[in-house]
């Protein structure tokens, strides 16, 4: 039957993670991206990264800051009418903090920080993927707001899939769609990138997402690990 | 025509034009389709499936509408099928490993207006995405079925196609997981597998029932000799027939199953010269006939669903008109309550949660219900929008009203916009029956007509609902009246005050039903062999109007001319009239010479408001089998025709509508698919703006004062693309610019303009607003890689605010809130003030818009125009409005200042109190830092740290008189005024109060704090002076 070959073909491709329909595979596209963003190497001799952000919000302008240490720890920040909020994930554990709605900063419970170790990565989730025990399928080409994208799922030891859009055509990332199954109910979060930019240290990083602009980012900057722990 | 023209966009652009850019859906990026529903009716569902690891997790399939899935029991619904089929016959989850999920495109009950489904799909990953494994020219899959015991094992009922002869039907299996397929049991082209059970015990264990049927434009048949129900105990390598027991053939459907707690158990329909009950004990060898009520028995072409509790091999479950339930195995059955609220009628799906089995999910023609009582009482789900309308019509109302009839649920009308948005509570219910046309009296505005099947019609009144019948009657020596299902009933276009209806003759009104003029002889071919309808539905008798033929199917008035009508008929007639309805002529002939097949239905005219010669005309043949998409245009009165087409083209063609502005500008709906022409037809792009990429689209409608583009979709409601004057504006030369920057008609400077109202509907179906606030809109040609944003300044060049651009390639959409950037506000204290979110809306002038591509700008001026809509909110109070909100800005930013000093001040003595050795010394400090503190208490919430706790300040007091003022539209109260005053003397007050502090204070720190040479821990101890 001339539809089961095609299945067959489509369904190999798809489970084995091999050849994609225009001859590509998984590894050849990633790399493609990783090159286009600055290559691997270079991602990897980061190992800090503090971004000084404005997040827009009705015409007001809130500064908040990311600060990960790679492996160790990751602390966003955000500052409001001079009260700051802020949440904390190390290796081992995780707390949140609003003054608005909190008394004191609270331990984030054990299965969230797990699904949200990932942030700790800086080198995002396609580095060396198979080394840290990820899986990643392609789904083909998708389009994102009209843009041809490669879409790939990346499904983490943490149980987190992660769904990366890639440029077709320059290979940068444009959008991330996690999924996390946590507290009983399963909860999608959508991040579209752009303003890719060439830092001195030879990686292209998109200088904004959503409503996040990243106006100065700080690569192996000293980081004192006392910002990854509660305080008020 | 000149008040459309003033509209018309100007376009400032910068860039190189290049190689052609296509045009398709993404060049209008951001106009995406408003998803009105509504779920208050829903739709026909035709599968639900649990996840029983989790028991919340459900996928349903609808009949017109995709697949759903809910992960939290039916709390909500997303969609997860809108790249695919939206024609739903089954679904089929592997339990063993639940990221499994197949999905059999093709519904399977075989109503005349089933739809068409193109293979089986299957999903590893929860459908996220999903992979088509064959069966593509199946068109229906009735059943998927996966060995329990072994998840690689899979069967496949496809009943096959229903429209004509095939070898595409039979049981498939695939024995690789569902990877590939092959069809193990076939009978002859015109007999299906309708039904498949698999013995969990014994896997190898499998039923089947085989269905001849089929469907013709004017009769259906179910029923004959190849029917049969069958056995295999090999996997199904080899079958046998069960008969012992069963009654004498022929037969017609056959609904079968097991229990699954203890599979001998088995109950079957059978669709036979007397449709009955069989209770089998032994594996299906031997049947017993049992007596059963009307409901059990009813209709077995359509319902087919038979279910035993997971559990209990007692607890029969009989999904039909109505819901019954048996207790002792099938041998009585009682009906369900309507304790729970009125169940739909017509069931076809049930899903039990066999952890918890009185829980389960009940599919309808009229949605989903879930019982927890073991199916004795219902409570509807609300969020499902699979309504499958077959027409829409709009007002000319502000905002417009919405009408459409759905299948086997009425029809409805509801605003296309609401305060806090269209939500199920929003339509109103106004005829009943399966609905079709509902048209609007554009010359009363409290009029509509509508129509239940068989071309029962009313004239309804919208103060109250309460309907007329206007039905048209035979004359004397008039052959019977032959309506079709889907009766016209059209308003002119040239003369509203015409109305048309149509049975084998056209029937003209101008006083809205009250007398009829028949003003045509039968224009059908008046085929007696295509008219024998009381002898349709073979076994079972069937005659319920859907197969009524050789009737008038479509009527148009030309919008140029009232004295020119054309008519359609179902049985490939095209008549069209000059004179008003005496002398008609046929041109079905001239159509056919373009490549349209004879006899086929003509689906809709659309006569050119451009140029009376012109028309377009859709031709759907598919009840002969033919799924092509037929579109062709005449531009001589239909003396000749051309025939469009597109390789992109899918679906059977329902709809054809020309723009109202742009006569180059079309779009076609069809079975599988909405598509859009900007060069009069030459190409087409297949429409994806937040609309299904197969979507059944059987109307299109233009609202003239919005120029919104409104679709009837046969299983996703009423879908609306706002305002496509982009469309309009956008040509090949255009898009070929990098960047283009629109300037729109004049923006009237408004909170909203829908209004607001109180707390959102719990649950049900939102369908939101347009734009309350038109936003900025420019064109990409490609996704900006570099920064984009939006920055408005005011007349002396001020910048008022900058807003992030969106990158999209094709048409993007900044919304700028028409305010100023909100103010500093205090910091400090132990609430959250969100003053420092609230700014002054902006005054009507002129204002510019720099969109910043990169390092690239482009500009345009905005004029902002006081909102004349809003009667009780003259210019003058909105200067006065202006004038309060601003001077409350400034005492905001006045405060931020004053409190800015304070907490400087009271960091730096803090340090100094830490430093300085001497008591008294230290004493002084915090004598001062104290005074501080307390001026500070008075300035903002400093002790209570709850949302609920009520403490309010100077910045909570500013910040309420501050957000009222600048929200509303209207002039501030007196009162509002008069706080203001208080709180401005207040806000000097605490200004002299800290002078005051100073003075008192300030001296004797700086002594103490200069003869002990103290410094701020900021400043180091080598800086100097």
């Amino acid at each position: 039957m001339r539809y089961t070959a095609v299945a067959l073909l489509l369904i190999t491709t798809l489970l084995a993670g091999a050849t994609t329909a225009n001859g590509q595979t998984v590894d050849e596209i990633i790399q493609k991206h990783l090159t286009a963003i600055g290559g691997a190497d270079n991602w990897k001799k980061i190992n800090s990264i503090k971004k000084t952000c404005v997040r827009m919000a009705r015409g007001t302008e809130i500064p908040v800051t990311i600060t990960i240490l790679q492996g160790k720890g990751y602390r966003t920040e955000s500052t409001f009418s001079g009260m700051t909020s802020y949440s904390i994930i190390t290796d081992k554990e995780g707390w949140s903090y609003n003054p608005r709605n909190q008394q004191k900063p609270e331990a984030i419970p054990a299965e969230t920080v797990k699904l949200a170790q990932d942030r700790l990565d800086i080198q995002g989730a396609l580095i060396d993927y198979k080394a840290k025990g990820y899986k990643v399928f392609y789904y083909g080409t998708d389009d994102v707001e009209g843009t041809e994208c490669h879409k790939l799922k990346v499904i983490m030891p943490s149980g987190k899939e992660e769904t990366i859009y890639i440029d077709a055509s320059n290979y940068y990332l444009v959008r991330i769609v996690d999924k996390i199954k946590a507290n009983g109910k399963e909860q999608l979060q959508t991040t579209t990138y752009g303003d890719y930019q060439q830092l001195p240290e030879g990686i292209i990083y998109p200088m904004s997402n959503d409503n996040l602009t990243i106006k100065k980012v700080e690569i192996n900057g000293v980081i004192d690990n006392k910002i990854f722990k509660p305080q008020i | 025509m000149k008040k459309h023209l003033c509209f018309l966009y100007v376009l400032l652009f910068v860039g190189v034009a290049n190689a052609q850019t296509k045009i398709n859906s993404y060049t209008f990026g951001a106009m995406e389709a408003r998803w009105l529903g509504p779920g208050t009716m829903s739709g026909r569902i035709t599968a639900i499936v649990g996840v029983n690891a989790d028991s919340k997790t459900l996928y349903v399939g609808s009949a017109g509408g995709g697949v759903w899935k809910s992960t939290n029991a039916g709390a909500s619904f997303k969609p997860i099928f809108d790249k695919y089929c939206m024609s739903i016959g089954a679904i089929a989850v592997d339990q063993s490993n639940p990221s499994t999920v197949f999905v059999g495109s093709g519904e399977s009950n075989m109503r005349n207006t089933v739809s068409i489904g193109d293979g089986l799909y299957k999903s590893t990953d929860a459908g996220d995405n999903w992979v088509k494994v064959g069966l593509d020219s199946t068109e229906h899959i009735a059943k998927i079925i996966i060995d329990p015991k072994n998840s690689n094992n899979i069967y496949a009922a496809a009943p096959g196609p229903l429209w004509s002869d095939s070898k595409h039907r039979g049981l498939y299996k695939s024995t690789d997981g569902g990877d590939t397929w092959k069809k193990i049991f076939y009978i002859n082209e015109k007999t299906g597998c309708a039904d498949v059970a698999v013995d969990p015990n014994d896997p190898n264990t499998i039923y089947v029932t085989m269905w001849e049927f089929r469907r013709f434009p004017y009769a259906f048949n179910s029923g004959g000799m190849n029917s049969g129900m069958y056995k295999s105990i090999d996997g199904g390598k080899t079958f046998k027939e069960l008969k012992n027991g069963l009654p004498e053939k022929p037969f017609g459907r056959i609904a079968l199953t097991l229990a699954p707690s203890s599979p001998k158990d088995m109950i079957a329909i059978v669709e036979a010269k007397e449709t009955g009950l069989y209770i089998s004990a032994d594996g299906g060898e031997t049947w017993k006939s049992q007596s059963a009520t009307m409901n059990v028995v009813s209709r077995p072409f359509y319902f087919s669903c038979l279910v035993i509790d997971p559990k209990d091999p007692k607890r029969v479950y009989r999904p039909g008109f109505g819901f019954s339930y048996s207790d002792d195995g099938g041998y009585s059955f009682s009906d369900a309550s309507y304790d729970g609220g009125w169940v739909h009628s017509d069931h076809h799906a049930l899903w039990i949660n066999p952890n918890y089995t009185n829980q389960m999910y009940l599919g309808t023609d009229g949605g989903v219900y879930i019982s927890l009582d073991r199916g004795a009482t219902w409570m509807f789900v609300y969020n499902l929008p699979v309504g499958q309308f077959y027409h829409v019509a709009c007002d000319n109302n502000t905002p417009y009203r919405m009408y459409g009839g759905l299948q086997d649920n009425g029809s409805w009308v509801a605003p296309s916009s609401a305060p806090g948005g269209v939500n199920n509570s929003s339509w109103q219910d106004m005829y009943g029956g399966d609905g079709f046309w509902v048209q609007p009296d554009l010359t009363d505005n409290n009029i509509a007509y509508a129509e239940a099947q068989g071309g029962n019609m009313g004239r309804i009144d919208l103060t109250n609902f309460k309907g007329v019948d206007i039905t048209p009657q035979a004359g004397k020596d008039e052959e019977k009246l032959r309506w079709n299902w889907n009766t016209p009933i059209v308003t002119g276009q040239a003369n509203h005050h015409n109305l048309y209806t149509a049975a084998q003759y056209l029937y003209k009104s101008t006083n809205q039903g009250r007398t009829w003029n028949r003003i045509s002889p039968d224009l059908t071919t008046n085929d007696k062999k295509k008219q024998q309808q009381e002898e349709s539905g073979g076994l079972s008798e069937d005659n319920t109007s859907a197969e009524n033929h050789c009737t008038i199917f479509t009527v148009a008035e030309s919008p140029l001319d009232e004295n020119t009508i054309w008519v359609g008929t179902d049985d490939g007639n095209l008549q069209m009239v000059t004179d008003g309805g005496k002398s008609w002529t046929n041109l079905a002939k001239n159509y056919e010479a373009a490549g349209i097949p004879a006899q086929t239905w003509v689906s809709s005219i659309e006569p050119s408001r451009f140029d009376k010669n012109t028309v377009y005309v859709t031709f759907d043949n598919h009840m002969y089998g033919d799924m092509n998409t037929y579109l062709a245009k005449s531009t001589d009165g239909g003396k000749t025709w051309v025939r469009l087409n597109s390789p992109d083209f899918t679906g059977y063609a329902h709809k054809i509508k020309e723009d109202l502005i742009n006569k180059n500008l079309l779009f076609l709906g069809t079975e599988r698919g909405l598509f859009a022409s900007i060069d009069g037809g030459e190409s087409w792009f297949r429409m994806k703006n937040h609309i299904p990429d197969y979507c059944m689209v059987r109307d299109i409608q233009i609202q003239p004062q919005t120029n919104d583009l409104v679709l009837a979709t046969h299983g996703r409601g009423i879908m609306v693309i706002n305002d496509i004057t982009p469309i309009r504006a956008l040509t090949k030369d255009i898009v070929d610019k990098d960047v283009v920057l629109f300037t729109d008609k004049p923006i009237a400077v408004t909170t909203g303009m829908y209004g607001g109202g109180g707390s959102p509907v719990s649950g049900g179906w939102w369908g939101g607003n347009p734009d309350d606030i038109q936003p900025v809109e420019y064109y990409l040609k490609d996704r900006a890689t570099k920064d984009v944003k939006v920055e408005i300044y005011d007349a002396s060049g001020k910048l008022v605010q900058s807003i992030p651009g969106s990158k999209r390639k094709g048409i993007n959409k900044v919304y700028w809130n028409l305010r100023w950037t909100p103010p500093k506000t205090a910091t400090g204290g132990t609430k959250a003030d969100f003053g420092g979110f609230i700014a002054p809306m902006v005054l009507p002038g002129i204002y510019t818009a720099k969109l910043i591509v990169g390092d690239k700008e482009y500009t345009t001026q905005l004029q902002m125009v006081h909102d004349n809509s809003n009667k009780l909110f003259s210019e003058d109070d909105r200067k006065l409005q202006y004038d309060a909100a601003m001077q409350l800005y400034h005492m905001h930013e006045q405060l931020y200042t004053l409190v800015d000093k304070i907490n400087t001040e009271q960091k730096e003595l803090k340090e100094y109190m830490e430093q300085v050795k001497k008591a008294q010394d230290k004493k002084a400090l915090k004598e001062y830092y104290d005074k501080l503190e307390e001026l500070r208490s008075t300035l903002l919430a400093t002790k209570h740290k709850s949302i609920f706790a009520d403490e309010k300040k100077l910045r909570e007091y500013i910040t309420e008189v501050y957000g009222a003022v600048c929200g509303q539209e209207s002039r501030p109260t007196n009162l509002q005024q008069g706080r203001i005053s208080v709180l401005n003397d207040d806000l000097v007050k605490a200004e002299k109060s800290h002078d005051k502090i100073v003075a008192e204070h300030g001296p004797k720190s700086t002594e103490i704090i200069s003869a002990q040479k103290l410094r701020p821990k900021s400043i180091p101890a080598n800086a100097g002076n």
